[in-house]
């Protein structure tokens, strides 16, 4: 399985929560697979698609899973710390790990090497860390959104790979302000 | 502490309700403050670039987020500050410890002093430069332009201002 399968395999869990994806290909398969205003698409600042998920589930009630790469983690690994002790019970950070870069063409990550992002969460302070593969990652995922009493920390294991896929049409104001209607929360100047 | 309070009083009066910090010896006052206050969020983090990620989230989320660091930590945020929250034109507020100014007992801190200011403004990041207490009050109305401009702003607080706090 490649990420373009799993986050099709994953949209019936994603439409009643709040999702933050990854910069890149990963957002522009998300957006081509099926667009919704729930979907934040961060363009730019790679590594902190994990931190600004965790900062929106402080905030916030509904359950937002931060949709997540291996590159990505590793660029901003202390986010692993902060969300072992600091995530909220509605938060859950889905690392879609294919040892590579797959924005930039498919480089190894060190994934692919010695490093193991299950053992790198525990140790930072994650208590409910799930390696699966990419099948068994919606079963998991709806684990997660269920539990109203944990965080959760899924890693899927996945092929490398990307679909030929443009980049989003939609400008950085659109999409923060759609996602923000959808949260209720456009007339903040009020 | 006289100089803190007023700091974080000024700073939620102008609508700040979600604080992070990277610590500094010149902030501490300030986080003591907010570990016990239980109207608004706050957190100790490892890194400003993760800082202005959760900050990010935040303000989707409604809050006014204001993240406190010494001003290396502009440094260590660059990208996160022009390719997230100005980009998506998002309301943060930098409490900044301006490490490395007169007063500064550290010398190396004076590299990062030196172009502070020139960073911020090449970010054009709107500055309150405060060196005396007589400067505090401007804190409030300029925490509140942050949301006025979609933008992030930069308060900056000198080392003589902060140290006998």
């Amino acid at each position: 399985m490649n990420r373009f399968e799993l986050l099709k395999s994953l949209q019936p869990m994603l439409q009643d929560n709040l999702i933050v994806c990854n910069i890149g290909i990963p957002s522009q398969e998300l957006y081509h697979i099926n667009d919704q205003p729930n979907y934040f698409y961060m363009l730019g600042s790679m590594g902190l698609a994990s931190s600004i998920g965790l900062g929106l589930s402080l905030s916030v009630d509904k359950n937002v899973i931060s949709i997540d790469g291996d590159g990505s983690v590793l660029m901003n690994m202390n986010t692993l710390a902060t969300v072992g002790n600091r995530a909220p019970n509605n938060y859950t950070l889905l690392i879609i790990d294919n040892s590579s870069y797959g924005s930039t063409g498919d480089q190894k990550t060190f994934t692919d090497e010695k490093t193991n992002l299950k053992e790198v969460a525990i140790g930072a302070g994650c208590r409910n860390v799930i390696e699966c593969n990419g099948s068994d990652t919606p079963s998991n995922l709806e684990k997660a959104l269920g539990d109203k009493n944990n965080s959760y920390v899924i890693i899927s294991k996945i092929n490398s790979g990307n679909v030929a896929v443009k980049p989003i049409p939609i400008n950085p104001i659109t999409i923060r302000d759609r996602f923000r209607k959808i949260i209720g929360k456009v007339d903040y100047l009020k | 502490m006289r100089i803190s309070k007023t700091i974080i009083s000024y700073l939620k009066k102008g609508g700040a309700d979600f604080f992070l910090s990277v610590p500094c010896k010149l902030l501490a006052n300030m986080i003591a403050i907010l570990e016990n206050d239980k109207d608004v969020f706050y957190s100790a983090i490892p890194r400003e670039e993760e800082g202005m990620g959760i900050c990010a989230g935040a303000y989707l989320g409604n809050k006014l987020p204001c993240i406190m660091m010494q001003n290396s930590g502009i440094g260590n945020a660059v990208n996160s500050i022009v390719s997230l929250l100005q980009l998506y034109q998002m309301p943060v507020v930098f409490l900044i410890s301006y490490r490395g100014t007169p007063g500064e007992l550290v010398g190396a801190q004076a590299g990062m002093a030196k172009v502070t200011k020139e960073i911020l403004q090449t970010l054009r990041i709107p500055m309150l430069h405060c060196s005396s207490e007589k400067d505090l009050d401007k804190i409030s109305t300029f925490t509140a332009y942050a949301k006025v401009i979609e933008n992030p702003v930069a308060i900056l607080c000198d080392f003589n201002l902060m140290k006998e706090d």
